[in-house]
């Protein structure tokens, strides 16, 4: 069974968190302090964690770096009240993989919960290479001459879906869809703070990518041979 | 214009010009005025001077003819020798010349008709003098130039008065006196009296302006502090030194600075204080919000269990969170464009496929009230720099509302290109809006009708927000309606960011 951890302060809303979570078969850790995610993180690892951004104890940000360090793999999706640029992108580059703006509605919740699960597979190859990065779908892992390079499943995600098709641009909006499973969004944030973060991973120079090339006003590609700027 | 503007922009070049300017005037005119007093009165001494001498020598000249006409052997030629002739020794020295002349113009007796002393032209006495002289038995005297044969000329006076010689005839005596000496005396004071203007004129030129440049540099230094502080340094203040008006300046000037400083800070804490505020409430309420929406949403999923009018009642618990969600999304978004601090996220947009993704999107709606959506849009594809978000909340709010008081009609939607703008432009042809209202439109919670029902939510903040979103581009959305003629909303939006719109590609009245 699923296990998602649900940190959030707010007793009532953690309970209702774990109602819905429930009744589509998905079991619920519930933590309310910040400072005491770690602990029960490391007695009872979960599949996905749902965090709060304002906790007492530790503020969500901050337990998102703390888990980062624990875990490369867990998905983190941050639940905040503040659309705000400013947090939302601190608290993607503390590593969370996705955010959910309070109000949001439960079966949008769930749809993202399972995204984040979904395993990347059923490709027709186990292994592509992109570069001098050799990637195992089946593994999930990704190594440069034999070297395994930790990255989270989002960042995965998103290295497997412009390395399948290298040369290829993808438009924002189109890895919106590939990988966060989004219909419709264009908060180019989430693209661009993930890409950021990949590339200090697996580039040689970031500030010059050659394994993800941007293309100017457009978007992405695997392979920054030709137009790129 | 060129002289004007180097002398309009600087405080010195303009003060220091007018007070040179003015000086030397006031220099020229006292000097001259002076040079003419002295030099006339020079002058005048010396004619009164050569009056005196010529009538000694004139009377003297008369008691030689009478003497000489007491003998019958007198011989004229010699007095008159004598007498003309005796001048001519010291002639350079005391600048004295004499001249005979006889009244008829006749040689009378051995006396040449005109006799002068040293080649004097006797032309040098002027006619009307002679005149005078033959006249009366008076001295006359009369400023004369005293001409020679070699042609030499000086300025000076003629003296005269009639001789009449005893059996000979009327003859006219001249003493005529250069003015040389005196000449010298006023050139070196003219020469001298240039020499002191023009040093006076130095020093009072030195003088002015390091008068000046001592008044003006505090004024050049309060200058370049305000224009620091306008420039937007409000901590920026200016020295002062002393207790002159300068300080007083100086210190007013940093008083108002203070105000201003105090005024601005206190405006910005209350501003962001507001939007503090506003965002506080918002995240207060956005959590329980949250937990009430799943509430509601577990207990409609579960509606057929319960009897129809829980039901029912669930239904609109949901339908009346959702607008309620709505109403706060918007008060926030309208919080940031009061506060200022709403800010573009900027790409590269296809205008088309944004326009085809939002009619797909509001199809249902459209359906459900019969209203056909009518498309006229460019085959290729039109890209600006927009913040997708945004522009798509405009489109979904005009488009929304045409369908909303369509009546059934058709809506048109067209999208059209200039060389800087792209215009959106949503016409239907339900009610309309009366014109005494069509200025209200875009404001905030207001309603055409507060009587009519409404069949979608809305919450009256949507038009409001359109055109800030429209106006953050540097766009705008005109509107043109008549009360049963349907209603036309232009949306127009540059291409380039920054770039101004030359030219609108659909203007606010409708074609049909």
């Amino acid at each position: 069974m699923t296990s998602v951890m649900v940190v959030d302060d707010d007793q009532d809303l953690a309970e209702m968190l774990g109602i819905v979570l429930n009744g589509v078969g998905i079991e619920v850790d519930l933590v309310s302090r910040g400072d005491e995610v770690l602990e029960v993180f490391r007695n009872n690892p979960p599949d996905l964690v749902l965090l709060d951004i304002m906790l007492p104890g530790l503020d969500g940000i901050e337990v998102c770096k703390e888990i980062r360090k624990h875990s490369m793999r867990v998905p983190i999706v941050m639940l905040t009240a503040k659309s705000d640029t400013h947090d939302i992108v601190r608290g993607l580059e503390a590593g969370a993989d996705d955010y959910m703006v309070k109000p949001f509605k439960p079966s949008e919740l769930v749809a993202r919960i399972r995204t984040r699960l979904r395993r990347t597979g059923g490709e027709s190859s186990s292994t592509l290479t992109i570069g001098d990065l050799a990637i195992d779908i089946v593994e999930h892992t990704v190594t440069r001459a034999g070297k395994e390079i930790p990255l989270t499943r989002l960042e995965f995600d998103l290295l497997v879906s412009l390395a399948k098709e290298p040369g290829r641009v993808f438009t924002r909006e189109a890895l919106l869809g590939e990988v966060w499973g989004y219909r419709h969004s264009t908060d180019t944030r989430l693209v661009n703070v993930h890409i950021q973060r990949l590339r200090a991973k697996i580039e040689h120079d970031s500030e010059n990518p050659t394994i993800i090339g941007t293309v100017r006003g457009i978007g992405y590609r695997a392979g920054a041979l030709g137009n790129r700027s | 214009m060129k002289i004007t503007q180097y002398f309009r922009t600087s405080l010195f070049r303009k003060v220091f010009s007018v007070s040179s300017i003015i000086s030397i005037a006031l220099i020229y005119f006292l000097g001259s005025n002076l040079y003419n007093r002295i030099s006339d009165g020079i002058i005048e001494e010396k004619i009164s001077a050569a009056i005196s001498e010529g009538e000694a020598a004139i009377q003297y000249a008369d008691y030689r003819f009478l003497i000489g006409s007491l003998n019958k052997n007198t011989d004229y030629k010699t007095i008159v020798d004598e007498i003309v002739k005796s001048t001519n020794v010291s002639a350079k020295a005391s600048g004295r010349e004499i001249a005979l002349l006889s009244s008829t113009g006749k040689r009378l007796a051995r006396i040449p008709s005109r006799s002068t002393s040293n080649f004097l032209e006797p032309s040098s006495i002027p006619s009307e003098l002679r005149q005078l002289v033959k006249e009366d038995d008076e001295i006359h005297w009369q400023r004369t130039n005293l001409r020679y044969f070699n042609g030499e000329s000086v300025a000076g006076v003629a003296v005269g008065h009639r001789i009449d010689i005893k059996s000979v005839g009327r003859y006219e005596m001249y003493v005529l006196f250069d003015f040389a000496s005196q000449q010298q005396t006023i050139d070196l004071m003219g020469r001298s009296m240039w020499g002191t203007g023009l040093i006076l004129m130095a020093l009072i030129m030195v003088i002015a302006s390091v008068v000046l440049r001592q008044v003006i540099k505090p004024v050049r230094y309060a200058a370049e502090v305000a224009e620091q502080l306008s420039a937007g340094d409000l901590l920026k203040r200016m020295q002062v030194k002393g207790s002159d008006e300068v300080a007083r300046l100086g210190t007013a000037f940093n008083d108002m600075a203070d105000t201003l400083a105090k005024q601005i800070t206190r405006l910005e804490n209350l501003s962001r204080l507001q939007q503090r505020f506003v965002s506080d409430v918002s995240h207060e309420l956005r959590t329980p919000l949250t937990t009430i929406r799943m509430a509601s949403d577990v207990i409609f999923a579960a509606r057929e269990r319960f009897d129809p009018t829980i039901a029912r009642s669930a239904e609109l618990l949901l339908s009346q969170i959702d607008r309620f969600e709505e109403l706060l999304t918007d008060l926030l978004e309208v919080s940031r464009f009061d506060a200022q601090v709403a800010t573009l996220s900027l790409s590269k947009i296809d205008l088309v496929q944004l326009v085809n993704r939002c009619v797909e999107d509001l199809a249902m709606d459209a359906k459900q009230r019969d209203v056909k959506i009518r498309i006229d849009v460019p085959e290729d594809e039109v890209l600006i720099d927009g913040d997708s978000r945004r522009i798509e909340r405009i489109m979904r709010n005009l488009l929304g509302n045409a369908i909303d008081h369509a009546e059934g009609n058709p809506v048109d939607l067209t999208v059209k290109a200039g060389s800087s703008a792209v215009s959106l432009a949503v016409r239907d042809y339900g009610v309309g809006i009366a014109t005494h209202h069509l200025e209200r439109v875009f404001d905030r919670f207001w309603r055409a009708d507060p009587s009519r029902s409404r069949i979608r939510g809305g919450t009256g903040l949507g038009l409001s927000i359109a055109r800030e979103d429209a106006n953050l581009h540097g766009g705008d959305i005109k509107l043109w309606s008549e009360l049963g003629a349907g209603a036309q909303f232009v949306l127009t939006l540059p291409l380039t960011q920054g770039q101004p719109i030359t030219e609108v590609p659909i203007g606010e009245l409708p074609t049909h």
